[in-house]
């Protein structure tokens, strides 16, 4: 067992199984990548009038917001290309939250378009987060990296010449 | 994309607040942190610790010079990927005798094709090279037979041996003989040029270590005592043929760099600036150079492939995919 599941992993765990156990290792994705540099950049500069970058045991959260007396949390994305997976990332923090007894709402951010979308922790989406961190687990404790698959994701991804070369 | 910056005057390197700049005889240069990955210094600088600080801080990697422009060290900031996991890989591998020996071999194994390849390509322009390029064949046949590294570095100083017998064939010019292979100081033009060109290949390899998982200190080829960087001189080893040899060639044939470019000091011979900064064009443009890549299906640098190359590696320690070095099509 190499660490803890963290926002990350659960983002990647929709799209590439491969990602999830590289990044469980620490072998991080090319930093100098158009995207990731772009990511970065989109989440320093946008909403910067509210809380930024909450650190939460092994979780880190985008952006907190007072939303009339009731605790917002946002996620902030490029592009919401992804929602799927933005979305259990951001399940996966109300579900943490919620274990420490803190009750709180979600909200994903797309500041490119404009665009947010509510994401509420039920019943439902919390078991899915629940099985969702069973199998991370399951795969960072895998002894070798999920074999290499090529998925349309692939062309965008920081990992995309670590899988080729 | 991150370029490296070269300092050939003297003077002092300074942080103000978040930038850098370069004071001279010639007033001040500012260094634009975002977009240099590598300061490469030649001339005679101070600095003080909040310049090494803020360098740290933006993970530039500082790479020092002699006067004779030999490779003395590099400030390398604190590694920035660190994983636990590829460090153990990379020391397993070491640690095992037949581990590490498959990877050195491969070492030897890509410069000995890329040294081939070299000599194929001025064959087929007409240079008189069966002989040396027989030899060579011969002495790579027994890279995969070796039983230990020792007898793969003699194989390996073997082939570079003829390898560096054929540039007087190569290049054709009474002011760039090879005689032998001599370093520390180089006793004559085409040694400096030699040396000076693997100097810059090391630091090149280094940074891109730098952008890996990889730790440097431990090497394959090259013993690690883990107090100096080997694995980029390990991963040199499969670069140094087709790019700085390939640079010395043109810089002496194109008469970019001539006998006059040198100077006899009581040490040893002396690239003049004029010319060490030529070189480093040349060097630069190769780097930039693309080729096609095929599993990539689009094109990538020289200086690109030399990551492709780490990463390659990298994937053999986790023991993805076997490592197999690069060797260049022409």
């Amino acid at each position: 067992m190499y660490e803890e599941v963290t926002g990350s992993l659960v983002q990647s765990y929709n799209i590439c199984k491969r990602q999830v156990w590289l990044m469980a290792h620490q072998i991080i994705p090319d930093q100098e990548h158009p995207y990731i540099e772009m990511g970065r950049l989109i989440d320093d500069i946008s909403y910067d009038r509210d809380r930024k970058k909450i650190n939460f045991e092994n979780v880190v959260i985008d952006l907190v917001r007072n939303d009339n007396g009731n605790l917002l949390v946002g996620e902030i994305k490029k592009s919401s290309k992804a929602v799927e997976s933005a979305r259990l990332q951001l399940l996966f923090y109300l579900y943490k939250l919620k274990q420490s007894g803190i009750d709180a709402k979600g909200q994903l951010f797309f500041p490119d378009e404009r665009k947010k979308i509510d994401v509420r922790l039920t019943s439902e989406s919390e078991m899915e987060v629940v099985s969702a961190i069973n199998e991370i687990r399951d795969i960072i404790n895998m002894d070798k990296a999920p074999a290499f698959k090529k998925i349309p994701y692939c062309k965008n991804c920081g990992y995309k010449e670590f899988c080729l070369s | 994309m991150k370029k490296p910056v070269y300092i050939f005057s003297d003077g002092e390197l300074h942080r103000k607040d978040n930038t850098l700049y370069f004071e001279g005889e010639n007033g001040r240069k500012f260094i634009p942190v975002e977009n240099t990955s590598e300061i490469m210094i030649f001339g005679e600088i101070s600095l003080n610790k909040r310049f090494l600080e803020f360098i740290s801080q933006s993970e530039i990697i500082l790479h020092f010079f002699n006067h004779y422009g030999y490779y003395i060290g590099s400030f390398y900031p604190r590694e920035h990927l660190n994983s636990g996991y590829m460090i153990l890989k990379q020391a397993e591998n070491y640690i095992d005798e037949k581990k590490r020996l498959f990877i050195a071999q491969r070492f030897v194994e890509g410069a000995y094709r890329n040294i081939r390849q070299v000599l194929k390509y001025y064959q087929n322009r007409g240079k008189n090279l069966d002989d040396i390029i027989y030899a060579i064949e011969r002495l790579g046949d027994l890279i995969a037979g070796t039983s230990d590294v020792n007898e793969l570095m003699a194989i390996e100083g073997n082939i570079r041996e003829y390898y560096y017998k054929s540039f007087d064939e190569i290049l054709g010019n009474s002011d760039f003989e090879f005689d032998v292979r001599s370093k520390r100081p180089p006793k004559n033009s085409l040694n400096v040029l030699i040396s000076f060109g693997n100097s810059l290949m090391y630091t090149t390899v280094l940074s891109e270590v730098y952008k890996t998982h990889l730790d440097p200190r431990i090497g394959y080829l090259h013993s690690t005592n883990f107090r100096r960087f080997t694995l980029n001189l390990d991963v040199s080893e499969i670069f140094k043929p087709i790019i700085v040899d390939r640079v010395i060639f043109t810089v002496v044939s194109k008469n970019i760099i001539k006998k006059d470019d040198f100077d006899q000091d009581a040490e040893g011979l002396l690239l003049k600036d004029r010319a060490k900064m030529a070189f480093i064009e040349e060097y630069e443009n190769k780097l930039k150079t693309t080729i096609n890549h095929r599993s990539l299906g689009n094109n990538v640098s020289y200086r690109r492939l030399i990551r492709l190359e780490l990463y390659k590696l990298e994937k053999h320690l986790m023991e993805e995919q076997e490592y197999t070095p690069f060797v260049a099509q022409w």
